[in-house]
């Protein structure tokens, strides 16, 4: 099965609410939504955050949109006040889950 | 059929005028509203009007916007809300009126908001048994009580409209919800009554979708970010609203882009749930949404629905935390990441020869893994041939002599250290750290008022 970046199928952006980031994952094409359902499932995610997302992940699937919202907890360090990360906001939260190496089918993409 | 335009005029404190401005003169709209408010930027303000009275509001609007086409707004009839007044509503005011005396612009009529801060009523609400549940940590708000700096509920649109039906041109409130801004003109135009959810929310949604001004036309934009026209003028997003059909676009002769994919990346930002998104004015249910390309740089957005607002309101308390110093050194080719690394090393090890307690450290290495973090690139191949690479050690402790220690031991390691230190940006500076606690408040502890104050 190849791999492939997230970004390579999607697209989205990166928010913030005190210490919690949420990144919304749109697919490019609407045939990829079914492979973002199920290879960035919150569990997946959890996983390659590591210590990086200290809470936990929630994933809200928008099919109408063709997207999905992930809610991070506890994600940005203590957040915008807090953080003594240098992207206290988490802007590059979104670019970071588009990193995220997934599985596709030969063919599928 | 009657149709409202509003243009989204500002997307924090210290954005660009210049889109607001490009709209106030060639967008056909009835309304602009200016969101100068991120969570923070109360704390920030309410610092400044403890030195200075006079501080406290986001004097931009008035330099910056209304001076450069504040008039010809009003002759057109455009309309502007903006929560600018921050924590000095009655500061801004007095600001606008001072320009407005000054531009001959008798008749000019400012509507102001006031009650959305509540700090000095944390006693009595004490006292009532409301304990501030801090949403996203446990602990208890009576250690924070002598270290708050500002206690602002998040207010919705009934003041802003109640200022907009006595004829005010433009409507001034402190921590207003970035959307109600934008509902309250919508809902004033249209007649929606106050339980009239479905389209409650579909004014909160032509809110979010402008209230980050640029965002919702091409900044920020991962999709396509090279093929967005013009950024260099980026135009900001302007909704058009019917009974029927809710559409957004931007005004003529700017850069910028409206399309499915910019209109999406914008619709669940900063949004948790989307099927209760939560504001004062309805709780939002955009789970069935559509968003429709249906002409050039024109949006549909459909599905959208309202439940009914939540009974008490989002109050930001910020507070007094800590203190915080960054420091920063930069190497170069070759191994410039070791290099760092080591004079990272060695500053600590100094740090602990001095015996400073730092309650938090946290190091990282520009142009390598400050931003991706833990998710980042440190294979061989991404490391082993950087050209330059930062070293950065940021540094929290509630002691301010503590964080204070580090300033002098990083310039020496240029002449100390690893080779090709360089030091920049000059000394570090010991830097306040303001805590948010998120919590709520009953609806009934405020006491909001529209005010209109008419320039003679």
């Amino acid at each position: 099965m190849p791999e492939i970046y997230l970004n390579d199928i999607a697209h989205g952006r990166s928010g913030d609410k005190g210490d919690t980031s949420n990144v919304c994952v749109y697919a490019r094409k609407p045939e990829y939504y079914k492979i973002i359902e199920r290879e960035v499932t919150p569990e997946k995610l959890k996983e390659y955050f590591g210590d990086m997302v200290k809470g936990e992940i929630t994933r809200y699937d928008v099919p109408s949109l063709g997207g999905f919202n992930f809610v991070m907890k506890h994600a940005l360090g203590g957040g915008a006040t807090m953080s003594l990360r240098l992207d206290s906001l988490g802007k590059s939260m979104g670019s970071a889950v588009m990193r995220m190496k997934i599985h596709v089918e030969d063919g599928e993409v | 059929m009657k149709k409202v335009a509003i243009g989204g005029g500002q997307g924090f404190w210290g954005d660009s005028p210049d889109a607001a401005i490009h709209m106030i003169r060639n967008a056909d709209i009835q309304y602009m509203g200016c969101d100068y408010l991120a969570e923070l930027t109360l704390s920030i303000m309410a610092k400044q009007q403890l030195k200075d009275p006079t501080k406290g509001f986001a004097p931009d609007f008035v330099t910056r916007i209304l001076k450069e086409a504040g008039k010809e707004a009003w002759q057109k009839k455009i309309r502007i809300c903006t929560n600018a007044g921050g924590m000095n509503v009655e500061g801004c005011v007095d600001a606008i009126k001072n320009w407005a005396t000054g531009s001959e612009m008798a008749g000019y009529k400012i509507g102001y908001v006031t009650g959305d801060s509540i700090k000095d009523k944390i006693p009595q609400l004490l006292k009532d048994g409301w304990t501030f549940p801090n949403f996203d940590y446990d602990g208890n708000f009576n250690e924070i009580l002598d270290k708050i700096y500002n206690c602002n509920a998040y207010i919705g649109h009934e003041g802003i409209e109640g200022c907009l039906a006595q004829g005010a041109d433009v409507v001034i409130t402190g921590r207003a919800a970035d959307s109600a801004l934008f509902l309250a003109p919508l809902k004033y135009e249209f007649g929606w009554a106050g339980d009239d959810w479905d389209n409650l929310a579909r004014g909160i949604m032509a809110g979010h979708l402008l209230e980050c001004g640029g965002q919702g036309a091409g900044g920020n934009y991962m999709y396509d970010w090279r093929n967005v026209p013009r950024m260099d003028e980026l135009g900001f997003p302007i909704a058009e609203l019917t009974e029927d059909t809710f559409d957004i676009t931007k005004a003529p002769d700017c850069g910028g882009i409206i399309c499915e994919q910019s209109c999406k990346e914008q619709f669940l930002y900063e949004v948790h749930d989307p099927a209760n998104y939560l504001t004062p004015d309805v709780n939002v249910d955009i789970s069935h949404a559509t968003l429709t390309q249906i002409g050039d740089n024109r949006v549909r957005v459909g599905g959208v629905k309202g439940k009914p607002r939540p009974d008490t309101l989002k109050l930001c308390v910020g507070y007094h935390k800590g203190w915080k110093t960054v420091s920063m050194l930069s190497f170069a080719w070759p191994d410039a990441y070791e290099k760092a690394q080591y004079c990272a090393e060695v500053i600590m090890k100094k740090m602990q020869r001095r015996g400073m307690k730092a309650d938090d450290i946290h190091i990282s290495y520009i142009g390598l893994n400050s931003l991706h973090l833990g998710v980042a690139d440190m294979s061989e191949d991404a490391v082993k041939n950087l050209n330059e690479c930062i070293m950065r050690i940021a540094i929290f402790s509630e002691d301010k002599s503590e964080c204070a220690k580090i300033i002098p031991e990083i310039s020496p390691l240029q002449l100390n250290g690893p080779p090709g230190a360089s030091f920049f940006g000059g000394r570090a500076r010991v830097q306040e750290v303001m805590a948010l606690w998120p919590t709520t408040v009953p609806r009934d502890a405020l006491n909001i008022e529209s005010h209109i104050l008419e320039v003679k």
